[in-house]
């Protein structure tokens, strides 16, 4: 089978992704924890469902104090995931299916167990004693805000080997590494080419607004950490050709982020935090100007950045970026049970935080899809995944893969005690119910909805790289918008409310075009000088590409006579 | 004659009508559909033919309509010909879609003027068009006379065109039929023709003769007569104009129509073409026309839009239609430099087959298979327009002739594959 894979060097503008934990998916040696293995024997499944790049989760030999983004060993794989030769297999299958992948690489910190940690504090005046940021005091750098308020009292914690603190800025087993020195530059760059020469795609960078501290300063978005990323993208596109992409993963309001696109020399993509609340808190007020209100204030990017959108992944749901009302509303509205709340955040997979509404399912995720940036599927959700709020941290949101109703949801052939985490079975959510299998054999489960919605995407280029431009019909529970690139022209409406919906929209720059609905296909009624009128079911969507007069509904001149 | 075979029994009325008329050696039949504006040039040229070429001949006109709300059939009652006037089943979806000729339930108006020839003995039986003005006199003379005089059994027309018009026949249509049937038809789908009594006879007597599906009966007689070596002519009639507010000019109805019913006697009648190889010309009657430069607008640039955009919106569909490395060789077609842009003869026969082949096998619903051929026609079609845009009348002709030389030579990929 033949699919036109995004080609080119910004691929990733057209690209839907797809993020997945390696020990979630699937367990091809049965040891109870997902593998690349199991990820390779799955990799038709990601093929089919429609999407273009995996993002996968740190995979790195770690101790797991926080499921992988404490590295150890930056060169091998966690042997409970596999091997390097493992992971090249499962890279060189991926590509042969035109997937891409990307990983995640932890650039601030590393583990304490990593060997330079352990040199570090061991031998003040070793190689690797400047690896990491050290003070004889812990009053340094006061301005930094603490990330993990709920388990960490400073960013500086003692080392009785040293005796010195080190600096970090999530957990304390964490120490960030020393961007001031050139040697951990060199280090990192060093990394990231052992990955890149086994032909990754890329990287989803960690945590980067952190890398370089200041006196005075927040200790983020520093101009000295854009500097870093900028060398090291400058590198990356000389020595690989271009079409390796940097991901920033900087939690941040989008002005603030707008800096790791730079001139279009720094990072090629970096998520939209805010938004993602928004299209919650929108859904819930049933009302647009969450949405467009934070598109007011997003700024333009360069040519050939994207944003990276998502309504769910790995983490809490996170609410650093609403003000204190919002995020007082969304956990109202979306967290009643206390257990639900983690930091600032809210830790519940897509499915569970919607109540189960397969119509706000599909409406969210007609938004992701639509919206200007490229789509971030996280895994398990495009078959409605549940979660477990009582287990520990982000655990609930990261149970497996739920892929039939067999033994362990089809994940792993361990016994069940063996399972990294149990799997979710509870009874709505439960494998029993929810699994691929069943999905795939059901016409109108949400996993074809899914790839019917991921299909019909795929046939614009407009998504993902086109213009948006809010309409302002009177009806404000109907957020519409124009997506146009070149010719193609898109017309986006959807309906927030639980309720019907008419609504006027104002198209007569676009009279004489016919909207022609992108799911079915079918044809509209030409639009006119009137305002067009449209109707909406609860939480319904329509996609429509405006097919002008003059293209293709204009004779080509051969039509009278062509018998 | 005696009647036979599965055509419906004509009414009452028109047996009624039939006997009264009494025997004619030329029966006109002439299928209608609310074609008022046009029925009465036509019944003009008609008596017109009549009169000038067959003044002794006794001739009657026989109406077979769909259901005209508009008088068709009263002002053909005042054509001045002595006339029948019958109506045929027309499916209420041809009514309101009309199809590419322009008669909802056609097959059911050829069989009832099939039959009611026979009952009034014709010896010929001429089918024409209610809504193609440019019809003369000269046209019933060259239809009838072969069957009258020459002892033809089927005689098809070749008009009078410039080089866009009849770009689905010319590029699709003849290149199929002359594979499948053997013979080089310029038209082989729509417009006038003749068919001897004896033919007639045959074809109401075989028990193939096609009663359910739509548009199958022109080219299973053709087919037919082909295969039961019926002599065939072919009839030079100048141009043809069609002035019609009913027949469609959407390209993706018109090739879901056209081919739907090539596939469908394909499939159907697998022994009228399967075991046929090579083809020959068919005589012709009258001056053959070489075709004229192109006074029409033909837009090339959105043709070649509506290909790229077929690449870009279709494939999913071609690729279940088309083999692997047709597939291949569309895709990597560089539609971009007109100067440099040509889609070959081998592939687009191969694309051709595959088509035929996915509607055989019925790999994706047929319908949206069938249109989806369209982008991919309008790319063939773009590729033939800037290739003989500055061609001279042999050229082009020459360059037909590859198209057509191409599916016959690429038969057995479509043979092999049919099983």
């Amino acid at each position: 089978m033949r699919r036109r894979a995004p080609a080119g060097r910004d691929w990733y503008r057209d690209a839907v992704f797809y993020e997945v934990h390696v020990k979630a998916f699937a367990d091809g040696n049965g040891d109870g924890v997902g593998d690349f293995v199991g990820l390779t024997q799955r990799l038709d499944y990601l093929k089919d469902l429609g999407v273009d790049c995996l993002w996968i989760l740190p995979m790195y030999a770690s101790p797991l104090k926080d499921d992988g983004y404490d590295i150890a060993d930056f060169y091998s794989i966690h042997p409970a995931y596999g091997t390097v030769e493992d992971f090249q297999t499962f890279l060189d299958e991926a590509h042969a299916r035109d997937l891409r992948v990307i990983a995640d690489l932890v650039m601030n910190h590393t583990s304490d167990q990593h060997p330079w940690f352990q040199a570090s504090r061991s031998d003040p005046a070793a190689a690797y004693a400047d690896y990491y940021v050290w003070s004889d005091s812990d009053v340094r750098y006061r301005e930094a805000r603490i990330i993990f308020v709920d388990t960490e009292k400073s960013n500086w914690t003692f080392d009785p080997a040293r005796k010195a603190y080190f600096w970090h800025r999530f957990f304390s087993h964490q120490p960030d590494l020393n961007y001031d020195n050139p040697a951990v530059r060199a280090a990192m760059l060093d990394v990231m080419r052992f990955w890149l020469d086994r032909g990754l795609d890329g990287f989803r960078c960690d945590a980067v607004p952190y890398l370089v501290e200041r006196e005075e300063t927040s200790c983020e978005n520093l101009a000295e950490t854009h500097a870093v990323l900028k060398e090291f993208r400058r590198v990356i596109d000389q020595e690989y050709g271009g079409d390796r992409v940097l991901l920033a993963e900087a939690n941040q309001w989008p002005e603030d982020v707008r800096p790791y696109f730079g001139e279009g020399d720094e990072c090629h993509m970096a998520f939209h935090f805010p938004l993602m609340p928004r299209l919650y808190m929108a859904v819930r007020l049933e009302e647009r100007l969450p949405i467009v209100d934070i598109f007011t204030h997003t700024p333009p990017i360069p040519p050939g950045a994207q944003w990276a959108l998502f309504l769910r992944n790995h983490d809490e749901l996170t609410l650093e970026m609403v003000t204190n009302e919002e995020r007082a509303f969304m956990y109202y509205a979306y967290a009643r049970d206390p257990a639900m709340k983690l930091n600032l955040g809210i830790r519940r997979r897509l499915a569970p935080l919607l109540d189960n509404d397969r119509r706000r399912i599909e409406l969210l995720n007609s938004l992701l899809l639509t919206l200007p940036g490229s789509p971030i599927v996280y895994y398990g959700d495009e078959i409605g995944m549940g979660d477990n709020v009582y287990l520990g941290d982000r655990d609930g949101v990261r149970t497996p893969m739920q892929w039939s109703r067999d033994r362990n949801a089809g994940f792993s052939a361990a016994d069940e005690s063996k399972l990294y985490l149990p799997v979710i079975a509870d009874p709505v959510y439960g494998y029993q119910a929810v699994n691929v299998a069943a999905q795939a054999g059901t016409p109108s489960s949400l996993l074809n909805a899914m790839k019917r919605l991921m299909a019909a995407r795929r046939t614009s280029p407009a998504f993902g790289r086109g213009s948006i431009e809010f309409l302002r019909p009177r009806n404000q529970r109907i957020l519409a918008y124009l997506r146009r690139e070149q010719r193609d022209t898109l017309l986006v409406v959807n309906n927030l409310a639980g309720s019907p919906q008419p609504v006027e929209l104002d198209l007569r720059s676009f009279a004489g075009s016919t909207p022609v609905e992108m799911l079915g296909r079918t044809r509209f009624p030409t639009i006119g000088e009137a305002p067009y009128f449209l109707s909406l079911g609860p939480h319904g969507f329509y996609w429509f590409r405006l097919e002008r007069p003059d293209g293709g509904d204009e004779p080509y001149g051969i039509e009278e006579s062509a018998i | 004659m005696t009647d036979t075979g599965r055509a419906p029994t004509p009414s009452p009325e028109i047996e009624r009508q039939l006997a009264a008329l009494g025997p004619r050696a030329i029966v006109v039949g002439l299928p209608s559909f609310n074609n008022a504006a046009t029925v009465p040039a036509v019944g003009a040229a008609v008596r017109a033919g009549l009169a000038a070429h067959f003044p002794e001949v006794p001739a009657a006109l026989v109406n077979v309509d769909a259901g005209s709300t508009d008088g068709t059939a009263e002002l053909l009652a005042d054509a001045g010909l002595p006339v029948a006037l019958a109506r045929h089943e027309a499916p209420l979806g041809e009514r309101a879609a009309v199809p590419f000729h322009g008669i909802p339930g056609r097959d059911a108006a050829l069989r009832l003027a099939f039959r009611a020839a026979r009952r009034l003995d014709g010896r010929v039986l001429v089918l024409l068009e209610a809504d193609v003005t440019s019809i003369g006199a000269d046209w019933i003379e060259r239809l009838v006379r072969p069957v009258l005089e020459e002892k033809a059994d089927l005689v098809l027309p070749a008009y009078a065109r410039q080089r866009y018009e009849g770009t689905m026949t010319n590029l699709l249509l003849a290149p199929l039929a002359r594979a499948l049937f053997g013979r080089r038809l310029r038209q082989p789908l729509g417009g006038a023709c003749a068919l001897s009594a004896r033919l007639l006879d045959h074809v109401l007597a075989h028990p193939d003769l096609p009663s359910t599906g739509r548009d199958l009966i022109d080219l299973w007689v053709t087919g037919r007569a082909i295969a039961d070596q019926f002599a065939l002519r072919e009839a030079w009639l100048g141009p043809r104009r069609v002035e019609s507010r009913t027949r469609t000019t959407d390209l993706p109805t018109m090739a879901a129509q056209v081919l739907g019913a090539l596939f469908t006697v394909m499939e159907r009648y697998e022994p009228l073409w399967l075991g046929v190889t090579g083809s020959e010309p068919v005589p012709a009657i009258g001056e053959p026309v070489a075709r004229g430069p192109a006074p029409t607008t033909v837009d090339v640039e959105r043709m070649v839009g509506a290909f790229r955009r077929g690449v870009r919106d279709l494939v999913e569909i071609w690729e279940h239609v088309l083999a692997p490395e047709t597939l291949g060789d569309v895709l990597s077609l560089d539609a971009r430099d007109a100067g440099t842009y040509r889609f070959p003869d081998p592939l687009w026969a191969r694309v051709a087959y595959d088509f035929a082949l996915g509607h055989h096998y019925a790999v994706v619903h047929r319908d949206h298979l069938l249109r989806s051929l369209v982008p991919l026609y309008l790319g063939r079609t773009a590729a033939f327009v800037l290739a003989t845009q500055a061609a001279s009348g042999a050229q082009t002709e020459a360059a037909l002739e590859r198209v057509g030389a191409a599916f016959e030579r690429q038969k057995p990929y479509l043979v092999e594959r049919w099983s």
